[in-house]
């Protein structure tokens, strides 16, 4: 499809373009060096050049609290209040980004099929925009470069001046129209190098994983780790949740809640009666990075992890998933060799 | 990650919501345990196999987990056997015929018992994990033709803790039923066997290539009846186990049950031995 120059200065009208047709979700700054998406209101707030956001868009589709149920304590019944459809675009995702919700499409979709999820996800438009990777990005090694364009269905590459906006289904298409763009005659520029690597491809860790279920790994990052969950909640492909009723002050009413979890919380395996089934950090630490590299990778062949580096950045304890990864594709090279 | 064409939501079913349920009966069964019968709207059949659960909801309290006790043969209601153990089970108990609960499922596996068909039953339940596979037991006793021996092998910490306790006496009494009973520490009334319940193993006249033994009990069981029933060389494809995990959304989704990559609330409870000896977490 189409590519056309979308030059700096017009970059404020093109989001306001945009807002003339949908709700837009855009990063913003929110503090010294943090970005999070939010609602548009004004168009120059919105920042297109960023590391990364707090959370990934996951939170308009899996909200972070949600209600499942209402319920009448006095007729003892319920109801499932209806789920609002996002008509919005999604601005300035970075591609990452774009392939964890694609992941999270086959989580709510595989096996039971969840309404409220795609509720949501249905209709919601996608502009992503390249970037240039940090210290922890490393999406590249799970098969993501910075300008990749699966599932956007428009595509900002930066380029000298301004962007090549790429256009790459109908959907995206028909959000430019009324808004006149010279073509992108020029070349793309090639997409920016990546400063972190996992060492070797998915179709490897499959073993290296299986090789390093027993791991000293596990035990000297448990050493270090708190438990605090950041990582889970970080996650752009994280979708575990407890539920929770909500009983309202009259009595009277209540709504059964859902809220994301994470499986480094201990209480996550609790079971009535207090057996704890990952008890030991360690085991949920593994649990976490086999999550991301082996189970549901070995089903479908690819890494569940989109290389955003936030649980790196964000870990409170220093705890790198990259260095987990390849200490034991160290070790297992060591082994076979 | 290629794109995938997403489903319309309008061909999603509600997975979250509960069908209102009658509680028609309620037994005390121990001190700790009571038996509920429940009823769906009209009588409608739950459909369930043994060895499956269900989500039972009280609202503004939560949802819990419960094995279903009744025999899918059993119609017009079914039982479930409940622990009071956690705020949940401790409301239910509180609850009299005629209260309203929700039901959502049944969910899981379950036991596959058109594979068991012509062979004999071994069922080693240690504890509440009679409950479950009271459910089987049942449904061999009402399909008696279709399976060879029934052996029943059921420990108890205690005999003030047994369970069922009129069906017990039938299975005693029953000349179809060769059922083994041991307590791990009686009380000075009991008169019955004392010991672990993997003492019964090594005296059981089986045979082994036509036995399949379900297994259900408390975490700590599961590998020293493996232990058992291996020198006792029963082969390992005959060996099937019901595991309790937390399974809170139960449609696969909440990621509380897994063992490994295994949703509990979709490849199990009850899982076939081979398919889990390779995962760690599961024992």
């Amino acid at each position: 499809m189409a590519r056309f120059y979308l030059e700096k200065g017009k970059v404020a009208a093109f989001i306001a373009h945009l807002q003339s047709q949908k709700t837009v979700y855009a990063p913003h700054r929110k503090g010294r060096n943090a970005f999070a998406f939010a609602p548009v209101e004004r168009p120059e707030d919105v920042v297109l050049d960023y590391p990364r956001t707090v959370s990934s868009i996951k939170k308009y589709f899996l909200p972070a609290r949600e209600e499942l149920l209402s319920f009448n304590l006095v007729e003892n019944t319920c109801a499932q209040p209806a789920v609002a459809p996002l008509d919005a675009v999604f601005l300035g995702v970075h591609s990452y980004d774009v392939h964890a919700v694609l992941k999270l499409d086959h989580n709510f979709v595989a096996g039971n099929p969840e309404r409220n999820y795609l509720t949501r996800r249905q209709g919601a438009l996608i502009v992503g925009v390249g970037f240039t990777p940090d210290r922890f990005h490393f999406s590249g090694s799970v098969g993501i470069p910075a300008g990749d364009t699966t599932g956007c269905d428009l595509f900002l590459h930066p380029c000298e001046g301004g962007y090549a906006l790429e256009a790459l289904t109908p959907g995206g298409e028909g959000l430019l129209a009324g808004f006149p763009l010279p073509a992108h005659a020029a070349g793309l520029p090639a997409a920016a190098p990546f400063h972190q690597h996992i060492y070797v491809p998915q179709a490897k860790l499959k073993d290296v994983l299986a090789h390093g279920y027993d791991s000293e790994v596990w035990e000297e990052e448990a050493e270090k780790c708190t438990s605090c969950g950041t990582c889970n909640l970080v996650c752009p492909t994280c979708y575990c949740f407890d539920v929770e009723d909500a009983v309202d002050i009259t009595v009277t009413r209540g709504s059964r809640e859902r809220h994301w979890d994470g499986c480094l919380l201990r209480s996550f395996t609790e079971v009535a009666g207090g057996e704890v089934f990952r008890e030991e950090p360690a085991d949920r630490q593994r649990h976490r990075v086999f999550r991301k590299f082996k189970y549901i990778s070995d089903e479908t062949g690819e890494p569940w992890c989109v290389g955003c580096g936030r649980c790196t950045a964000s870990c409170t304890a220093g705890i790198s998933i990259v260095s987990i990864v390849n200490r034991l594709v160290n070790d297992y090279d060591a082994v076979k060799a | 990650m290629t794109k995938r064409e997403l489903i319309t939501p309008a061909a999603t079913k509600d997975l979250y919501l509960p069908v209102m349920a009658e509680i028609t009966d309620v037994r005390q069964m121990t001190p700790l345990e009571k038996l509920f019968e429940i009823r769906l709207p009209g009588g409608a059949d739950l459909g369930h196999r043994p060895g499956q659960f269900v989500e039972v909801s009280l609202f503004g309290v939560g949802e819990a987990p419960i094995s279903i006790s009744s025999s899918p043969t059993k119609k017009g209601a079914f039982d479930l056997g409940i622990r009071k153990v956690g705020m949940l089970t401790e409301m239910i108990h509180r609850m009299q015929p005629g209260e309203r609960v929700g039901i959502r499922g049944p969910f899981g596996s379950g036991f596959d018992m058109a594979k068991f068909k012509g062979k004999d039953v071994l069922v080693v339940a240690g504890g509440i994990g009679l409950v479950p596979l009271r459910s089987l037991i049942n449904y061999v006793l009402d399909n008696r033709a279709d399976f060879g021996r029934l052996v029943i092998c059921y420990g108890s910490k205690s005999d003030t803790e047994l369970l069922f306790e009129d069906e017990r006496r039938l299975w005693e009494r029953d000349p179809r039923v060769e059922f083994h009973l041991t307590v791990d520490h009686g009380s000075p009334a009991w008169q019955g066997r004392t010991g672990v319940i993997t003492t019964l193993i090594p005296g059981l006249d089986l045979d082994l290539p036509n036995t399949v033994a379900c297994v259900c009990g408390p975490p700590i069981m599961y590998r020293f009846v493996l232990l058992a029933l291996k020198s006792k060389r029963l082969p390992e494809e005959n060996i099937y186990m019901s595991l309790e995990r937390r399974m809170k959304c139960g449609v696969g989704k909440c990621g509380h049950c897994q063992i490994n990559g295994s949703y509990v609330c979709q490849d199990g409870p009850v899982y076939h031995y081979p398919d889990i000896k390779a995962l760690r977490e599961a024992l």
